[in-house]
């Protein structure tokens, strides 16, 4: 009894005395506040999956294809050091014909010098239009494909190495936005072991080839105040692309892009329109390439080393709907070409109309349904034509 | 030459859209950016790119990190950058 007395007091005690312990810790943190650590680490990313359908036809031979698309998963990871400070990094995971590819997107440091200038070190995209920096992750991108042009095989620089300085102004009533960079140049495939891709560049060097760097930049401009309408031009120069000693090695390239956005909620529509076009052109300087024929003789030949691409994509959303269903919809349609050298062994032609009908879950997901027709000629060292149509279903998360 | 026609026709499209614009943004146009409200640069800029997330959508600290990153990625101005952030971090 006494036992159980004394033990229940001792219990007693201890609640009390927790009690009394929680509540001044309480009063403590209420008095200092909640302090956030002042270094942030952040991860985000996106990933997207879905299902392809295709059918092509080359004229002599018809093939169907589907297959559910292994998915994609891209982290980025945001270190933020202070409120100038921050590095950034994305990897991106996919699985393509059952192998594993991982991708080395960007991973760069940025420093905010002052109102005006930010600088960034590292691999990081390239503002070589707007396509590649802004609008290519799968959560931004109204469609499942990049437009021709963009990516494997295009002509249009996706990221560089190397140091970059960037900022925006207003200049009166207008605002401006700039960058310029110098990063690893570009390599021209010299056709000794692929000669159907002799002449081609290649951006991703994580090392350059020779002594000449890449220099671009961007200018952006809006022309009214409300921010809707941007005008963009970039350029991108280097004096040579070829190993050093190699007859390539001053073969310079200038390539520039023009690139548009309009996006603004227009009431006589009841919605939000959404226009986003670029233009990208490649100039590589002439140069000769050994063609190796079937009996052995040996040939050499040049072209004008000139490509172009364009797109153009109109989306409209009923925002202003009453209808919660109808206003998360999106109609889109996206025309784009690619041109390759006349004469190359790469020489191609391509055209390709895309429509698509989304669904917003939320600002950072989509299910997208698109159809798209394209014309290819040529390119690869094939020279036959074909018709391509693919329809699409993916579904696109950002995190 | 094809693209030549086609570049053509776009920049006619675009052409009339931005006169389009600049007629019905005249009154606008007097109202300077800076003169701008933190919510109204949210709902301009945010949306140039991608959905514009709410100001629900993440805590201070997190909006912090994002401010840096959407600042440098997406070119704003110092001084859009700054009100469209304290905007946010006031209404979440
Ligand atoms: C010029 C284009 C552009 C504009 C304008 C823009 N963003 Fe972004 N935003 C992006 C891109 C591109 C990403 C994806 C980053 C990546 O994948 O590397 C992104 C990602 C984000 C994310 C995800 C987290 C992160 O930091 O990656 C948030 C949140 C975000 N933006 C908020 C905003 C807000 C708020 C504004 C308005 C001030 C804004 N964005 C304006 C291009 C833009």
């Amino acid at each position: 009894m006494l036992l159980f007395f004394l033990v229940g007091n001792v219990i007693a005690q201890d609640t009390k005395q927790d009690t009394e312990i929680d509540s001044l810790v309480e009063a403590a943190l209420l008095r200092k506040g909640f302090k956030p650590s002042k270094t942030q680490f952040m991860i985000r990313g996106y990933g997207h999956t879905g299902f392809t359908s295709t059918k092509s036809d080359t004229g002599h031979e018809k093939t169907k294809e589907s297959t559910f698309d292994g998915g994609t998963f891209a982290p980025i990871f945001l270190f933020n050091h202070n409120d100038r400070l921050m590095f950034e990094a994305e990897l991106e995971f996919t699985l393509s014909h059952g192998d594993l590819d991982v991708g080395f997107e960007y991973a760069d440091v940025m420093y905010v010098l002052n109102d005006y200038m930010t600088v960034r070190a590292g691999k990081f995209l390239l503002p070589f239009g707007t396509f590649m920096e802004r609008l290519h992750p799968s959560w931004i991108n109204r469609f499942v494909s990049k437009p021709l042009g963009f990516g494997h095989g295009g002509m249009a620089p996706g990221s560089g190495v190397g140091v970059e300085l960037r900022g925006a102004f207003y200049l009166g009533n207008t605002k401006w936005n700039y960058s310029t960079y110098l990063t690893n140049g570009p390599t021209i495939n010299d056709g000794s072991d692929e000669p159907e891709e002799a002449g081609m560049l290649h951006f991703e060097n994580l090392k350059d080839n020779n002594t000449s760097k890449a220099f671009g930049g961007r200018i952006g401009f809006f022309p009214f105040a409300d921010s809707s309408t941007e005008i963009g031009y970039s350029f991108y120069n280097t004096n040579g692309t070829g190993e050093p000693g190699s007859e390539y090695e001053k073969t310079g390239a200038f390539l520039y892009a023009l690139d548009f956005s309009f996006v603004k909620q227009i009431s006589a529509l009841s919605g939000l329109v959404d226009i986003k076009a670029q233009y990208n052109n490649s100039k590589v300087e002439d140069a000769f390439f050994t063609e190796t024929h079937d009996d052995g003789d040996v040939e050499d030949y040049t072209f004008d080393n000139e490509s172009n691409s364009f797109y153009v994509q109109l989306s409209y959303r009923p925002t202003m709907s009453g209808n919660d269903f109808v206003k998360n919809l999106e109609f889109v349609g996206r025309y784009s070409e690619y041109n390759t050298p006349e004469g190359a062994e790469w020489e191609s032609q391509s055209s390709q109309y895309s429509f698509g009908l989304n669904y917003w879950l939320s600002w950072r997901s989509l299910i997208k349904l698109s159809y798209e027709s394209a014309e290819l000629e040529g390119g690869h060292g094939s020279h036959g034509a074909a018709k391509v149509k693919t329809f699409s279903l993916h579904w696109a998360i950002g995190f | 030459m094809k693209t030549f026609k086609i570049f053509g026709i776009a920049a006619i499209v675009i052409g009339t859209l931005a006169t389009l614009t600049l007629t019905s943004c005249s009154v606008e146009q007097a109202t300077a950016y800076k003169s701008r409200s933190g919510a109204q640069a949210w709902g301009e800029n945010c949306i140039r790119c991608h959905s514009t997330p709410s100001p629900s959508s993440y805590n201070d600290v997190d909006w912090s990190t994002i401010e840096l990153h959407m600042k440098v990625r997406a070119n704003l101005t110092a001084d859009e950058s700054k009100k469209i952030f304290e905007f946010l971090r006031t209404a979440n």
